[in-house]
Protein backbone atom coordinates (compact mmCIF):
# COMPACT_ATOMS: atom_id res chain seq x y z
CA UNK A 1 0.00 0.00 0.00
CA UNK A 2 1.37 3.51 -0.78
CA UNK A 3 1.40 4.75 2.79
CA UNK A 4 3.40 1.79 4.06
CA UNK A 5 5.87 1.98 1.21
CA UNK A 6 6.36 5.70 1.68
CA UNK A 7 6.99 5.10 5.38
CA UNK A 8 9.62 2.52 4.52
CA UNK A 9 11.15 4.87 2.02
CA UNK A 10 11.23 7.69 4.57
CA UNK A 11 12.93 5.50 7.13
CA UNK A 12 15.42 4.26 4.56
CA UNK A 13 16.26 7.74 3.33
CA UNK A 14 16.55 9.04 6.89
CA UNK A 15 18.94 6.22 7.77
CA UNK A 16 20.97 7.02 4.66
CA UNK A 17 21.11 10.69 5.61
CA UNK A 18 22.19 9.94 9.18
CA UNK A 19 24.72 7.39 7.96
CA UNK A 20 26.17 9.88 5.49
CA UNK A 21 26.40 12.54 8.18
CA UNK A 22 28.21 10.15 10.52
CA UNK A 23 30.56 9.18 7.68
CA UNK A 24 31.30 12.81 6.79
CA UNK A 25 31.96 13.80 10.42
CA UNK A 26 34.27 10.83 10.85
CA UNK A 27 36.08 11.65 7.63
CA UNK A 28 36.66 15.25 8.67
CA UNK A 29 37.81 14.23 12.14
CA UNK A 30 40.28 11.82 10.56
CA UNK A 31 41.53 14.57 8.29
CA UNK A 32 41.99 16.91 11.25
CA UNK A 33 43.88 14.18 13.10
CA UNK A 34 46.23 13.87 10.13
CA UNK A 35 46.72 17.61 9.83
CA UNK A 36 47.26 18.18 13.56
CA UNK A 37 49.32 15.15 14.39
CA UNK A 38 50.27 14.47 18.02
CA UNK A 39 53.85 13.56 18.86
CA UNK A 40 54.15 10.50 21.04
CA UNK A 41 56.46 7.55 21.64
CA UNK A 42 56.44 6.63 17.94
CA UNK A 43 58.01 9.98 17.13
CA UNK A 44 60.68 9.80 19.83
CA UNK A 45 63.52 9.22 17.37
CA UNK A 46 62.49 12.14 15.18
CA UNK A 47 62.14 14.43 18.16
CA UNK A 48 65.47 13.33 19.57
CA UNK A 49 67.19 14.02 16.25
CA UNK A 50 65.81 17.56 16.10
CA UNK A 51 66.70 18.21 19.74
CA UNK A 52 70.21 16.92 19.10
CA UNK A 53 70.57 19.35 16.22
CA UNK A 54 69.62 22.18 18.56
CA UNK A 55 71.91 20.98 21.34
CA UNK A 56 74.88 20.62 18.97
CA UNK A 57 74.34 24.06 17.50
CA UNK A 58 73.54 22.72 14.03
CA UNK A 59 70.21 24.51 14.31
CA UNK A 60 69.98 28.04 15.62
CA UNK A 61 66.85 30.07 16.33
CA UNK A 62 65.74 31.73 13.12
CA UNK A 63 66.07 35.48 13.30
CA UNK A 64 64.91 36.47 9.83
CA UNK A 65 61.60 38.19 9.22
CA UNK A 66 60.86 36.09 6.13
CA UNK A 67 61.60 32.56 5.06
CA UNK A 68 64.21 32.10 2.34
CA UNK B 1 46.93 5.55 14.93
CA UNK B 2 45.33 8.18 17.13
CA UNK B 3 45.97 7.67 20.80
CA UNK B 4 43.13 6.94 23.19
CA UNK B 5 41.81 9.77 25.26
CA UNK B 6 42.18 7.81 28.50
CA UNK B 7 45.95 7.87 28.80
CA UNK B 8 46.73 7.90 32.53
CA UNK B 9 48.52 11.13 33.30
CA UNK B 10 48.44 13.16 36.40
CA UNK B 11 47.65 16.77 35.74
CA UNK B 12 50.47 19.19 36.11
CA UNK B 13 49.74 22.34 38.01
CA UNK B 14 52.46 24.33 36.38
CA UNK B 15 54.53 24.22 33.28
CA UNK B 16 58.07 23.54 34.35
CA UNK B 17 61.22 24.61 32.62
CA UNK B 18 64.76 23.77 33.55
CA UNK B 19 67.64 25.95 32.67
CA UNK B 20 71.14 25.06 31.61
CA UNK B 21 74.02 26.61 29.80
CA UNK B 22 73.59 27.13 26.11
CA UNK B 23 76.74 25.30 25.04
CA UNK B 24 77.41 22.64 27.65
CA UNK B 25 75.00 19.73 27.00
CA UNK B 26 76.51 16.83 25.09
CA UNK B 27 75.06 15.93 21.73
CA UNK B 28 73.98 12.49 22.92
CA UNK B 29 72.14 13.61 26.08
CA UNK B 30 68.89 11.64 26.40
CA UNK B 31 65.60 13.44 26.20
CA UNK B 32 64.91 12.64 29.86
CA UNK B 33 67.92 14.60 31.04
CA UNK B 34 66.85 17.61 33.01
CA UNK B 35 69.03 20.20 31.36
CA UNK B 36 67.30 22.00 28.52
CA UNK B 37 69.37 24.08 26.13
CA UNK B 38 67.94 27.53 25.87
CA UNK B 39 69.38 29.99 23.42
CA UNK B 40 70.48 33.28 24.96
CA UNK B 41 68.83 35.26 22.20
CA UNK B 42 65.34 34.21 23.28
CA UNK B 43 65.58 33.49 27.01
CA UNK B 44 65.07 36.14 29.65
CA UNK B 45 66.55 35.10 32.98
CA UNK B 46 64.46 35.96 36.05
CA UNK B 47 65.79 38.93 37.91
CA UNK B 48 65.80 39.80 41.61
CA UNK B 49 65.46 36.26 42.89
CA UNK B 50 68.18 35.47 45.39
CA UNK B 51 69.22 31.85 45.61
CA UNK B 52 67.62 30.81 42.36
CA UNK B 53 69.30 27.59 41.27
CA UNK B 54 70.13 27.29 37.58
CA UNK B 55 68.27 24.00 37.43
CA UNK B 56 65.42 24.81 39.78
CA UNK B 57 61.88 24.37 38.58
CA UNK B 58 60.25 27.67 37.81
CA UNK B 59 56.68 28.66 37.49
CA UNK B 60 55.69 29.35 33.94
CA UNK B 61 55.51 32.99 32.99
CA UNK B 62 54.23 34.39 29.73
CA UNK B 63 57.79 35.15 28.59
CA UNK B 64 59.19 31.70 29.43
CA UNK B 65 59.66 29.56 26.34
CA UNK B 66 57.12 26.75 26.48
CA UNK B 67 57.64 25.39 22.96
CA UNK B 68 60.36 24.75 20.44
CA UNK B 69 59.03 25.19 16.94
CA UNK B 70 60.65 23.48 13.96
CA UNK B 71 59.78 24.21 10.35
CA UNK B 72 60.48 21.54 7.74
CA UNK B 73 59.88 22.76 4.19
CA UNK B 74 61.46 21.25 1.09
CA UNK B 75 59.80 23.86 -1.12
CA UNK B 76 56.97 22.07 -2.92
CA UNK B 77 54.98 24.55 -5.00
CA UNK B 78 51.89 24.01 -2.85
CA UNK B 79 49.30 26.21 -1.14
CA UNK B 80 50.81 25.30 2.24
CA UNK B 81 54.26 26.44 1.14
CA UNK B 82 52.93 29.73 -0.23
CA UNK B 83 50.84 30.43 2.86
CA UNK B 84 53.79 29.76 5.14
CA UNK B 85 56.07 32.00 3.07
CA UNK B 86 53.54 34.82 3.06
CA UNK B 87 52.72 34.66 6.74
CA UNK B 88 55.92 33.54 8.42
CA UNK B 89 56.77 37.02 9.65
CA UNK B 90 53.44 37.26 11.40
CA UNK B 91 53.79 33.81 12.93
CA UNK B 92 57.22 34.76 14.20
CA UNK B 93 55.94 37.94 15.79
CA UNK B 94 53.03 36.14 17.43
CA UNK B 95 55.33 33.46 18.86
CA UNK B 96 58.08 35.76 19.96
CA UNK B 97 58.66 33.94 23.26
CA UNK B 98 59.31 30.57 21.65
CA UNK B 99 62.36 29.86 19.49
CA UNK B 100 61.65 28.91 15.89
CA UNK B 101 64.13 26.68 14.07
CA UNK B 102 63.96 26.57 10.28
CA UNK B 103 65.61 23.51 8.75
CA UNK B 104 66.05 25.07 5.32
CA UNK B 105 65.70 23.28 2.03
CA UNK B 106 68.72 20.97 2.24
CA UNK B 107 68.17 19.90 5.83
CA UNK B 108 64.47 19.45 5.14
CA UNK B 109 65.21 17.17 2.20
CA UNK B 110 67.63 15.17 4.31
CA UNK B 111 65.02 14.94 7.07
CA UNK B 112 62.37 13.62 4.67
CA UNK B 113 64.78 11.18 3.05
CA UNK B 114 64.94 9.54 6.49
CA UNK B 115 61.17 9.74 6.98
CA UNK B 116 59.82 8.89 3.56
CA UNK B 117 56.25 8.50 4.74
CA UNK B 118 56.16 12.26 5.29
CA UNK B 119 57.21 13.26 1.80
CA UNK B 120 54.53 15.58 0.45
CA UNK B 121 53.23 16.42 3.92
CA UNK B 122 55.51 19.40 4.23
CA UNK B 123 55.63 22.22 5.13
CA UNK B 124 55.56 20.60 8.55
CA UNK B 125 55.58 22.74 11.67
CA UNK B 126 56.62 20.57 14.61
CA UNK B 127 56.06 21.92 18.09
CA UNK B 128 57.94 20.35 20.98
CA UNK B 129 56.31 20.92 24.36
CA UNK B 130 59.22 21.59 26.70
CA UNK B 131 57.06 21.10 29.78
CA UNK B 132 55.93 17.65 28.64
CA UNK B 133 59.45 16.69 27.66
CA UNK B 134 60.72 17.71 31.09
CA UNK B 135 58.03 15.53 32.64
CA UNK B 136 58.08 12.31 30.61
CA UNK B 137 60.67 12.86 27.93
CA UNK B 138 59.60 11.55 24.54
CA UNK B 139 58.04 8.33 25.86
CA UNK B 140 54.59 9.91 25.89
CA UNK B 141 52.90 12.96 24.44
CA UNK B 142 55.50 15.66 23.88
CA UNK B 143 54.15 17.95 21.21
CA UNK B 144 52.32 18.04 17.93
CA UNK B 145 52.77 18.75 14.25
CA UNK B 146 50.91 20.81 11.71
CA UNK B 147 51.17 19.25 8.26
CA UNK B 148 50.38 22.07 5.90
CA UNK B 149 51.18 19.96 2.86
CA UNK B 150 48.01 17.95 3.38
CA UNK B 151 45.84 20.98 2.69
CA UNK B 152 44.77 21.43 -0.89
CA UNK B 153 43.66 25.04 -1.04
CA UNK B 154 45.11 28.38 0.00
CA UNK B 155 42.15 29.09 2.25
CA UNK B 156 42.41 25.75 4.06
CA UNK B 157 46.12 26.25 4.66
CA UNK B 158 45.61 29.79 5.92
CA UNK B 159 42.81 28.74 8.26
CA UNK B 160 44.94 25.90 9.64
CA UNK B 161 47.89 28.22 10.19
CA UNK B 162 45.68 30.77 11.93
CA UNK B 163 44.17 28.04 14.10
CA UNK B 164 47.63 26.86 14.94
CA UNK B 165 48.92 30.32 15.89
CA UNK B 166 45.83 31.04 17.97
CA UNK B 167 46.10 27.70 19.73
CA UNK B 168 49.73 28.25 20.68
CA UNK B 169 48.95 31.68 22.15
CA UNK B 170 45.85 30.53 24.04
CA UNK B 171 47.39 27.42 25.57
CA UNK B 172 50.94 28.44 26.42
CA UNK B 173 50.17 27.93 30.12
CA UNK B 174 48.06 24.82 29.67
CA UNK B 175 48.63 21.86 32.00
CA UNK B 176 46.82 19.48 29.67
CA UNK B 177 48.04 20.42 26.24
CA UNK B 178 47.27 17.03 24.78
CA UNK B 179 43.63 17.31 25.85
CA UNK B 180 43.42 20.81 24.44
CA UNK B 181 44.81 19.61 21.12
CA UNK B 182 42.28 16.80 20.93
CA UNK B 183 39.39 19.12 21.75
CA UNK B 184 40.46 22.39 20.17
CA UNK B 185 42.39 21.38 17.07
CA UNK B 186 41.38 17.83 16.25
CA UNK B 187 37.74 18.25 17.30
CA UNK B 188 37.56 14.76 18.76
CA UNK B 189 34.55 13.41 20.59
CA UNK B 190 30.90 14.34 20.40
CA UNK B 191 31.50 18.02 21.09
CA UNK B 192 34.02 18.08 18.29
CA UNK B 193 31.56 16.43 15.96
CA UNK B 194 28.97 19.09 16.75
CA UNK B 195 31.53 21.81 16.11
CA UNK B 196 32.36 20.28 12.75
CA UNK B 197 28.68 20.31 11.79
CA UNK B 198 27.94 23.78 13.08
CA UNK B 199 31.29 25.52 12.89
CA UNK B 200 32.97 27.00 9.85
CA UNK B 201 36.69 26.59 10.45
CA UNK B 202 36.81 22.91 11.36
CA UNK B 203 34.57 22.09 8.44
CA UNK B 204 36.71 24.08 6.00
CA UNK B 205 40.02 22.64 7.19
CA UNK B 206 38.77 19.07 7.32
CA UNK B 207 36.93 19.29 4.00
Amino acid sequence: MPERWSDYLTIFMSALAVGYMVYEIDRRQRKLREIFDVLDAEDAAVTARLEDMVASGELQPYTGATLV
Amino acid sequence: MPRGSGSPRRPRTEARTRRGTAKSPPAEAPAEQETVVLQEAVVTEPSGRPGTCARAETEASPSTPRFRIFIVDTGWDSPGHKVLQENFGLIRELQREDPIYVLGREKSIEYLRHHEERIGHDPIIAVHDLAAMDDTGTADFHGFRLRLGLLRTHQQALLALQNFARFLRLHRQSTDLEGEIRRGLRREGLAGAIEIVLGHEAREIGG
